[in-house]
């Protein structure tokens, strides 16, 4: 058992997501920033499908009955058991002992991953929580969460992951090509945007240049997380985790999948640019990513 | 009509099909045939079109659309694209799904002033015929209703409410619908239902399915 002890404000256990019910109009749901969920995992010897904790509000605290593997992730964090601990990186826990994991205005979403995964009810095929459809709910401080058996011991602490948060954010243009014209799709990707505080694990808003499309909405069709979704007013909605399932609105480029946390953790006021990439070379970043995964 | 399907990539892990660019059942059923056989992820039909997605570190983009267009390019879907009976034997039975409705929306009266009816000709219009639920989307659970009898003039609020309270029956541009959660939303209220629309703890969650037929029952 995990036992929460300052659990944030918002704070849910997370898997890859659930897919099996998005034709019932079931959000996704899943990391909002997949790639440091991810590095969590492969930190503490998890598998693919296994869940962990995405923290929403540091500070959050935690101790643990048995003595396991523990890995944090996220952007500008830091944590702290008797002594300080390195973030990004495999450390070992003594049983008892308290964990704190503190931040900055920056941290948005916060993943902290135990060896053996964390093994709370499955709902609809999946542990992700959707507090909103039933699915779940957030953690509280006095929860208790289960374990799964531990797939790594302390001769495994000490692998790091290395990565930034800064950078541009590799985009495919469209598939609603058609209703941005070239100067349009110029611009949004030659511009600055700056992240909105009205962000959540539903969508990025950004401000900055108008965007808007030609005509208005569209038939509505499925999409994706990391759609860029420009409403009427020509103001962008990076999509996460949390999306509907469908959408209205014409979307005039895709996030690729490696760059999603990118998104996801700018912090209010925080400028991002977008760089026009074509599929090829989005997997390809991809594929540099999971490369990164190789030390863990 | 004219079925020239485009497939168009949506990032490097999803493929959007685009059937058709207005709202026609045939092309719904289409999408709805094409989800049911995607097998590579998750697939999401809607008016006339279908997301498809699949996992770029396992199969190549390429592989994928393929497959897509493979699957275009059958004659299976002969049937929903309406050159047949939409039922062909007891494995493709329609499900009739009952909605027991009263009708005291708050918008109820505007509507049927809107549509030139008294509220009971509302009523019985809007509970006098069967819709099809055309796809899932928005919450869970919420399925796009069509379509209203063309008397019934309902377009969309122009500002929506911060807060449509959880069962209740709307209508909007020519389709209806049921909210089932409370959420903001921009359609015309004209009652409310007790059936509970969405439930977690079952295997099929959602009391209205894609491709089923819904009937709103007078309470």
């Amino acid at each position: 058992m995990i036992r929460i002890e300052v659990p944030g404000f918002a704070s849910t256990v997370q898997d890859r997501g659930r897919v099996q019910h998005v034709r019932a109009g079931v959000p996704v749901s899943g990391p909002a920033d997949p790639f440091a969920f991810r590095a969590a995992q492969a930190l503490v010897g998890n598998d693919a499908a296994a869940a962990a904790i995405e923290v929403v509000g540091l500070p959050f605290s935690f101790r643990c009955e048995s003595s396991r593997i523990f890995a944090v992730t996220g952007r500008d964090i830091t944590l702290a058991a008797r002594d300080r601990m390195p973030a990004w990186t495999s450390v070992f826990v003594r049983a008892g002992d308290l964990v704190t994991v503190t931040g900055t205005e920056r941290s948005r979403y916060t993943y902290v991953a135990v060896s053996g995964g964390i093994t709370s009810e499955v709902i609809l095929g999946s542990r992700s929580v959707y507090p909103r459809a039933g699915l779940g709910r957030v953690v509280r401080a006095g929860d208790a969460l289960p374990l799964g058996t531990p797939r790594r011991t302390a001769e495994d602490a000490g692998h790091r992951v290395s990565f930034e948060y800064e950078g541009e954010i590799a985009a495919v243009p469209g598939p609603h090509l058609e209703r941005f014209d070239d100067e349009t799709m110029a611009r949004f990707f030659a511009t600055a945007f700056v992240a909105s505080a009205q962000s959540d694990r539903q969508g990025a808003r950004l401000e900055g240049v108008e965007v808007a499309p030609r005509e208005g909405e569209i038939l509505s069709c499925g999409v994706v997380a990391g759609a860029v979704q420009v409403p009427r007013g020509g103001q962008p909605i990076v999509l996460l985790a949390d999306h509907q399932t469908t959408g209205g609105y014409p979307i005039i480029a895709t996030v690729v999948g490696a760059d999603l946390g990118l998104v996801a953790q700018r912090a209010p006021g925080e400028a991002l640019r977008f760089y026009r990439v074509d599929r090829e070379r989005a997997l390809m970043r991809g594929r540099d990513r999971v490369a990164l995964l190789a030390s863990a | 009509m004219a079925l020239t399907p485009r497939v168009r990539a949506f990032g490097e892990a999803a493929l959007l099909v685009e059937l058709g660019d207005v709202f026609d059942e045939s092309l719904a059923g289409w999408a709805r045939a094409l989800a049911d056989v995607w097998r590579l992820g998750a697939a999401v039909p809607a008016y006339a079109s279908v997301m498809v997605s699949f996992d770029p570190e396992l199969i190549e983009p390429e592989v994928a659309e393929g497959r897509m267009r493979d699957l275009l390019a059958r004659g299976t879907f002969s049937m929903v694209r309406g050159e047949g009976p939409p039922v062909s034997d007891g494995s493709l039975k329609i499900r009739v799904v009952e909605i027991p409705t009263r009708y005291d929306g708050a918008d109820l009266a505007d509507v049927a002033q809107r549509s030139g009816m008294s509220v009971d000709e509302l009523i019985a219009v809007h509970s006098g015929r069967e819709y099809s639920a055309i796809f899932l989307g928005f919450l869970p659970g919420f399925a796009y209703c069509g379509r209203l009898d063309p008397r019934i003039v309902a377009p969309r609020l122009e500002r929506p409410r911060e807060r449509v309270p959880a069962g209740a029956v709307a209508v909007a541009d020519g389709q209806t619908g049921v909210y089932p959660f409370a959420s903001p939303g921009g359609w015309r209220l004209i009652g409310s239902t007790d059936a509970v629309m969405f439930d977690a703890r079952e295997a099929e969650p959602s009391r209205i399915r894609a491709g089923d037929l819904v009937r709103f029952v007078p309470r």
